[in-house]
């Protein structure tokens, strides 16, 4: 009987392994003497500063109070938060579309073998790692370069990186939800497909669900900033309006991107109550 | 059901259980009993063919355990009676309950079960056998924990193996829910001619409810007799500590 195929037991005989007390200590003092050097490592004096900066913040907080609500500004400001909301919102679920399979495959956990499960594992999470490795905003340059200024490219741009980091979490959870339950579907028959729907899955569905709507509201923020190259939505009109010095429309662009957060996270939190209750 | 021969099983340098050799027959009703780290689980666990013995041949109704496959195959012969902790707490009973059926399901009606519970009336009546009708559609973490022993009980019942292995499968709960739980436990059995191996804290509780009494103390067979059959002094001698030197914890 190969070691991945044995029955479920009554009990758990072998516990995870971890490293010694002593050698985490270490390695926190390590870590901790590595970032106190960092500190010295950056040049605090150096850098080019505006030198009438103060004069500018005067009159970016004047603004502040009176931010452009002229029928034309709020137009403009509607469509691009209803275009910011629609890149983000179709980016993460293009995104949780592929990060579901590929979390699945990555946690490794469909595979009996030991060797199957290892390079199932492996190859998923080093294309994983690579797709978040590489920041919205790349992505978005490397399409528009390759694509043009097409509403696919922020999608896209949005869905690939934030894959990469759903479906990291997505396998880590996997791996990490308690033995017991599934020993037991084991034990009453259920093969490994089958532990996953009827165990794991429903296991981490609240924390995962959770988790993306929280990437969700992080996808509003980097839609905004996408928009910096070009595609439209509220960070291209932010950017225009600072090119004008128009500092009352900034304030409004900004105000609806604070808006459109709030509402979101006030949504998503309502549904993680309600799946934790 | 269950025939050992000359089965043993060592950890390491740890005996855990020695050479033993022992026929259990369909239907019977067997409680393990012994002290603390007398080769219980240990026994358990060869006989639900976790893993294979160290020595001996072991054959579970009347085949080698190690020829047998684990899932569907094995879980037609042996069920795992768990201690009550092992149900998946997000999910309602019935699907819970449904999980007892998944060796013999295919990869649609399980998924398709998730949306719309398939075989509604047998988890029904198995949770109604148990006790707890009431509570199909509840979530199970919501229920009191003598009440997710039921529903893994309700699993059991359609799962229908021909043998179910407990390990101390009342210690969880309080002693007036225990000798209910174990009262509706043998009903069953004894209903489905079901074999039940248990192991067993409680004296009473055991030569109440069970035929036969396996004692076991140190990986070590101390006597195997009728429940009728066993005197006090013999309980006593079983738990007996031994001098504080030679005995640790436990």
């Amino acid at each position: 009987m190969a070691s991945g195929a044995t029955a479920p037991g009554i009990r758990a005989l072998r516990s995870r392994r971890r490293p010694p007390l002593h050698r985490r200590g270490l390695l926190t003092l390590l870590l901790v003497s590595a970032f106190g050097w960092s500190l010295t490592a950056v040049p605090w004096g150096a850098g080019l500063v505006h030198a009438n900066g103060a004069a500018v913040i005067g009159r970016i907080l004047g603004a502040l109070l009176r931010p452009d609500l002229s029928a034309g500004t709020l137009r403009i400001a509607l469509a691009a938060t209803w275009r910011t909301f629609a890149y983000a919102t179709a980016g993460v679920s293009l995104a949780i579309a592929l990060a579901v399979p590929a979390g699945v495959l990555a946690s490794g956990v469909l595979a009996r073998r030991p060797g199957v499960r290892a390079v199932s594992a492996t190859a998923f999470r080093a294309g994983l790692g690579g797709l978040r490795a590489i920041h919205e905003l790349v992505w978005a340059w490397l399409f528009v370069a390759a694509i043009g200024l097409s509403p696919w490219v922020a999608v896209l741009a949005l869905a690939l990186p934030y894959a990469g980091i759903l479906g990291r979490v997505l396998a880590d959870m996997l791996d990490d939800v308690p033995a017991a339950p599934l020993r037991a579907l084991r034990a009453a028959g259920a093969r490994e497909w089958q532990v996953l729907l009827y165990g794991r899955l429903p296991m981490v569905r609240a924390n995962m669900v959770g988790y993306a709507l929280y990437r969700w509201e992080c996808g509003i923020r980097s839609a905004a900033i996408m928009s910096f190259v070009g595609l439209g939505g509220l960070g291209y009109q932010i950017q225009l309006s600072l090119d004008d010095l128009r500092f009352r429309e900034v304030w409004t662009f900004v105000g609806c991107l604070v808006a459109l957060v709030v509402l979101v996270d006030l949504w998503s939190g309502a549904v993680r109550r309600r799946l934790s209750a | 059901m269950f025939a050992l021969e000359g089965v043993a099983k060592r950890y390491g340098p740890l005996e855990a259980l020695a050479p033993l050799t022992l026929t259990i027959a369909p239907g019977e009703r067997v409680a393990l009993m012994g002290p603390s780290g007398g080769g219980k689980t240990t026994l358990l666990n060869l006989l639900a063919a976790a893993f294979p013995p160290d020595a001996g041949r072991l054959s579970i109704a009347g085949r080698p355990a190690e020829g047998l496959r684990p899932g569907r195959e094995l879980a037609r012969l042996v069920g795992i009676m768990p201690q009550g902790f092992d149900l998946v707490p997000s999910l309602a009973v019935v699907h819970n309950v449904l999980a007892g059926r998944l060796g013999e399901w295919g990869f649609a009606r399980s998924l398709a079960s998730l949306v719309v519970p398939r075989e509604r009336e047998l988890a029904r009546t198995a949770l109604a056998r148990v006790g707890i009708p009431e509570k199909l559609y509840e979530r199970t973490e919501r229920l009191s924990g003598g009440e997710q022993q039921r529903v893994a009980l309700a699993r059991l019942l359609l799962q229908r193996p021909r043998a179910i292995l407990a390990d101390e499968p009342v210690s969880a709960v309080d002693p007036a829910r225990a000798e209910a739980l174990l009262a509706l436990l043998v009903g069953i059995v004894a209903e489905e001619g079901t074999t039940l191996v248990a192991s067993m804290h409680g004296v009473p509780l055991a030569l109440r409810h069970f035929s036969r009494v396996v004692a076991l103390r140190r990986g070590r067979l101390v006597f195997d007799r009728p429940s009728a059959a066993v005197t006090p002094e013999e309980i006593e001698a079983l738990y007996a500590l031994e001098d504080a030197g030679t005995r640790g914890v436990a």
